[in-house]
């Protein structure tokens, strides 16, 4: 499964770069992200709850950044395994300053799905990896507000 | 006391099941002390297992035990193989696991419940490897290997010549070729897999109660797995099998695994399968690409026929494959006379769930790319399907007809059950019909199926696997035996006890009828005992339900089991009346004799007193009444050093006309008509034959409109629920019109030849055909299966895009 997306956020490229990779706001973000530790530079260990279709349980995820190229790329690795199944997947994303207080964001991604949730959810994994993204710039966005706000 | 075989009697397991009586494996009872098993599965369809972790599932309260492959390991020996290829293969993964949901892991808990939760915190790491799933694919040069001692993906491979067939070829008019797919399906029973199974270490054996129909070979290849003699592995089937459609065949590892697990655990345990489970790691049918070719003179009679068959028995071969390739061995021609025939069989191994049985077995992988061929002649010559078919079925006066593969096709009269066919369908009325509606913008489309039923399987099939200086090594198999008890009471009571597991049959039913009018008692006064007990049943190793054997093999039994004690009667009547045998006849329920029918005695009295009495009893008489009779047909030999092989004993006949419209904007698939004619020899019971033919006709159907079990290119299964995996319910099932004729079987007491399998066998290549028929102005032909609307939309818009250019799945 792979896909890609665009938008805006209201912060300039190296705020946004910063809080994009801020361990504490990922840990807000991530849907059903229960604990997100470092454990060696740009390596996390992290806990995820989430349902797919009618799977829902718990994943131990390796989250690793690579890739970096401050600020304006850097990519995503994670490869999760819990009762469900195992999930892998990577994200690219790509930020352009688009005015001082303003940055565009290209993301995509690719993942594969194994075990149960590819038996049972396979059709539904689109649309879910949508929504977890979604849900995660929507948050970010008002973690970023939040932060602008206090600066 | 009038006629009771070939009635349409009700069935008297009926009121059990319709009254929530039913005795299945769930309904039994567990010995005190029995815990509930859970199987972790892998998630991976290809790796090497680097760690398991099992400290904190053992931990949790309630777990009794958490079992790995390592420790089951102990107690085993690789299931053994019907080929000379060296498998390994074990119930649960020891070093590396090689298909998505195998199993890894086994915890033991008070609950089941328990033992789910547990499972989760069950640590296994992994070394992936890389999958191979694809058929043709597994036999190239850099294909990951998934067996490494076995050096390549092969697990058996046989080649056959009979007749002249390049002289056929050479001689032929045209030679029309074509690859065909048939995929990899599942049965759906209702009830999944089902055990308890009990070690006893007192006595060192395993009591195994398990919803498992055989055959019975493989409680001889299960017990060489535990290492341990064959009557210390008491396996006991319960009265009720909530169908099988031949996938509960495939319940032996997991019996086996059990077994052990409540050894390792030191208590008894219960595992039902869940629907995930069953989808993904129970057994399965088997896909085969076909490479098919054939040698044909202009007026469309066919010469000699090439195939190429490569059948995918997934991860690992096991009892009894590669036995799809070989079942329909001697009927490889159908129904046709084509006497020069080239088999170059294979069986591979990739990262999918392992298959066994499955209705048909063998039978629509043999007829699809068949029957798609002889379409394909008469298109390709431009003759009518129907024509093509009639010049080349066997005739009837043909009969006994010797296949070129060995087989010997007991009777038939194959040209009527056609003709009926058409008649029924009104084929040329449907094809002027088709003409009009093309007119009007309408696809309509009729497809025909000619196939050849093969039932009671010759053990000795199997070993076709082998060369024959392989199998000269070995002991010959051959037979179809089956057994059944009839005994009488101290107060002249009925029972019968068979070995033929159904699994919703009907065979206690048909089994009463018999017994019914040998002994001239009412069918309702006959218990039947359809348990099956290996350490008190009589049984032998082709025993069980598979192969449609009922009809042919287990209804003989039943019926010379019978004879025995009416002979046995009858002598004790003779003595009692002081008259010769023959001066005897039996009519309700009392031997009179027949020159003065004024004396007689009464059934009841002629047992009773071989209780009650016995010191009455003819000179050197035993006393009781209890006779088994085993049954077996001479027919079915062993192969010779020829490969000649007759894999069943008897064949009947299915001649299916299929009409369908096709909905240009969707590419939805209308059945309009299914009309089928069946000749299985003499019918027993009318009723549970069309229920038979019924639920055939529904599988077949799934086969040809909905049902596969779809995995990605990476080994992941994506069919994992009835969300995902289409079986047709009663609303997707058509008009279906069922006629029969009868040719008795001459090989068989009653006549009768198995069924029930017929439309499993014919109706995927008939809707294939009708489609074929239907898209044929758009040269459009069906390559693969199942048709579903986005299949056949695709194709037809790829069609018009490429503008009449040929376009094939």
């Amino acid at each position: 499964m792979e896909g890609k997306g665009k938008l805006v956020l209201d912060a300039g490229v190296e705020r946004a770069y910063e809080v994009l990779l801020d361990p504490s706001v990922l840990e807000k973000c991530i849907m059903g992200c229960k604990k997100l530790v470092l454990v060696e530079d740009n390596k996390y260990q992290a806990e995820l709850s989430i349902g797919i279709a009618a799977i829902k349980g718990n994943y131990s995820s390796m989250i690793e950044i690579l890739d970096l190229q401050e600020p304006n790329h850097y990519k995503l690795a994670v490869k999760g395994e819990g009762s469900p199944g195992t999930v892998e997947a990577v994200g690219v994303v790509d930020l352009t300053p688009d005015g001082e207080s303003s940055t565009l964001l290209n993301y995509s991604y690719e993942a594969e799905v194994g075990g149960k949730v590819a038996m049972v959810g396979q059709r539904m994994l689109g649309g879910v990896a949508k929504m977890v993204i979604q849900d995660f710039f929507k948050k970010l966005g008002k973690e970023l507000k939040r932060i602008e706000q206090s600066a | 006391m009038d006629k009771v075989i070939g009635k349409a009697v009700t069935r008297v397991e009926d009121m059990r099941l319709l009254t929530g009586q039913g005795k299945y494996i769930d309904d039994i009872g567990t010995p005190s002390q029995t815990f509930q098993a859970a199987i972790l599965r892998s998630s991976s369809p290809h790796a090497k297992i680097v760690s398991i972790d099992t400290a904190e599932a053992e931990k949790m309260a309630g777990v009794k035990a958490v079992i790995t492959g390592e420790q089951v390991k102990e107690y085993l020996e690789p299931f053994s193989v019907g080929v000379s290829a060296p498998v390994q293969y074990y119930p649960i993964a020891i070093d590396k696991v090689r298909y998505v949901g195998e199993p890894v892991a086994v915890v033991i808990a008070k609950s089941r419940y328990i033992a789910e939760d547990a499972m989760e915190l069950i640590k296994v790491k992994y070394e992936t490897l890389p999958p191979v799933v694809d058929i043709e694919g597994s036999l190239e040069k850099d294909a990951p290997v998934l067996h490494e001692n076995v050096g390549s993906n092969i697990a058996n491979h046989r080649t056959f010549n009979y007749g002249e067939v390049d002289q056929a070829f050479e001689e032929a008019d045209a030679i029309i070729k074509h690859k065909y797919l048939f995929p990899k399906y599942t049965a759906t029973p209702v009830e999944t897999y089902g055990i308890i199974a009990h070690y006893e270490s007192s006595e060192k054996q395993y009591t195994v109660h398990a919803n498992f129909h055989g055959p019975f070979v493989i409680q001889a290849i299960m017990a060489q797995a535990l290492k341990i003699p064959s009557n210390k592995l008491r396996i006991i089937v319960p009265k009720d099998i909530g169908g099988s459609y031949g996938i509960k065949a495939g319940t032996f590892p997991y019996m086996v695994l059990l077994s052990v697990a409540s050894r390792i655990a030191g208590c008894p345990v219960k595992w039902i399968e869940d629907r995930q489970e069953h989808l993904s790691a129970s057994s399965s049918g088997t896909d085969r690409v076909t490479y098919i070719e054939a040698a044909v003179k202009k007026d469309g009679k066919v010469t000699g026929l090439r195939m190429k068959m490569i059948d995918n028995v997934g991860a690992y071969i096991r009892a009894p494959e590669p036995a799809c390739l070989y079942r329909t061995h001697a009927n490889s021609t159908g129904a046709y006379d084509i006497p020069n025939l080239h088999i170059d069989a294979y069986a591979i191994m990739t990262n999918k769930l392992p298959t066994g049985l499955i209705r048909g077995y063998g039978g629509q992988e043999l007829y699809f790319p068949l029957e798609r061929i002889m379409q394909k002649i008469a298109f390709e010559l431009n003759l009518d399907p129907a024509d093509v078919i009639r010049r080349n079925l066997i005739q009837k006066d043909q009969f006994p007809y010797k296949t070129a593969s060995g087989g010997l096709y007991d009777s038939g009269d194959y040209i009527k059950g056609f003709e009926l066919a058409l008649e029924t369908g009104k084929y040329e009325e449907f094809r002027k019909k088709q003409e009009e509606a093309r007119k009007d913008g309408k696809i309509f489309g009729v497809g025909l199926a000619c196939i050849v039923e093969p039932s009671g399987s010759n053990m000795g099939y199997i070993t076709v696997a082998l060369t024959p200086e392989e199998r000269a090594k070995s002991l010959p198999k051959s037979g179809c035996s089956e057994a059944a008890t009839v005994s009488m009471d101290p107060m002249g009571s009925v029972n019968v006890r068979i070995s033929t597991t159904p699994s919703g049959q009907g065979h206690e039913t048909v089994a009463a009828q018999i017994v019914s009018e040998v002994l001239s008692i009412p069918s309702d006064k006959i218990k039947v005992v359809a348990e099956l007990d290996t350490s008190t049943s009589a049984w032998s190793i082709a025993s069980g339900s598979y192969s449609s054997r009922f009809a042919s093999l287990g209804s003989s039994a039943v019926f010379y089991a019978a004879n025995k004690v009416k002979e046995k009667l009858m002598k004790i009547a003779s003595h009692q009346l002081n008259v010769d045998e023959s001066e005897l006849e039996l009519r309700n329920g009392a031997f009179y004799v027949k020159s003065d029918p004024a004396k007689k005695y009464a059934l009841k009295r002629a047992a009773g007193s071989a209780h009650w009495n016995p010191l009455s009893l003819p000179e050197g008489m035993e006393p009781g009444i209890y006779e088994t009779y085993y049954y077996s047909i001479k027919a079915a030999e062993p192969p010779d050093e020829n490969d000649l092989i007759n894999s069943s004993v008897t064949y009947g006949f299915v001649a299916d006309l299929v009409t369908v419209e096709i909905d240009p904007e969707t590419g939805e698939i209308n059945i309009l008509d299914y009309i089928t004619i069946h000749d299985a020899g003499k019918l027993l019971n009318p009723l549970i034959v069309d229920g038979q033919i019924f639920g055939g006709l529904a599988h077949g159907l799934g086969g040809a409109l909905f049902e596969e079990l779809v995995y990605d290119n990476k080994g992941q299964l994506l069919t994992g629920s009835f969300m995902d995996y289409l079986c047709p319910t009663a609303p997707e099932i058509p008009n279906v019109t069922i006629k029969h004729i009868e040719t008795p079987s001459p090989m068989t007491p009653l006549g009768a030849k198995g069924l029930g399998e017929g439309n499993t066998m014919s109706a995927p290549v008939a809707v294939a055909n009708a489609v074929s028929d239907a898209l044929s102005p758009y040269n459009v032909a069906i390559d693969t299966l199942p048709l579903s609307p986005n299949r056949i939309w695709t194709l037809l818009n790829e069609a018009k895009e490429n503008n009449h250019k040929e376009v094939t799945i």
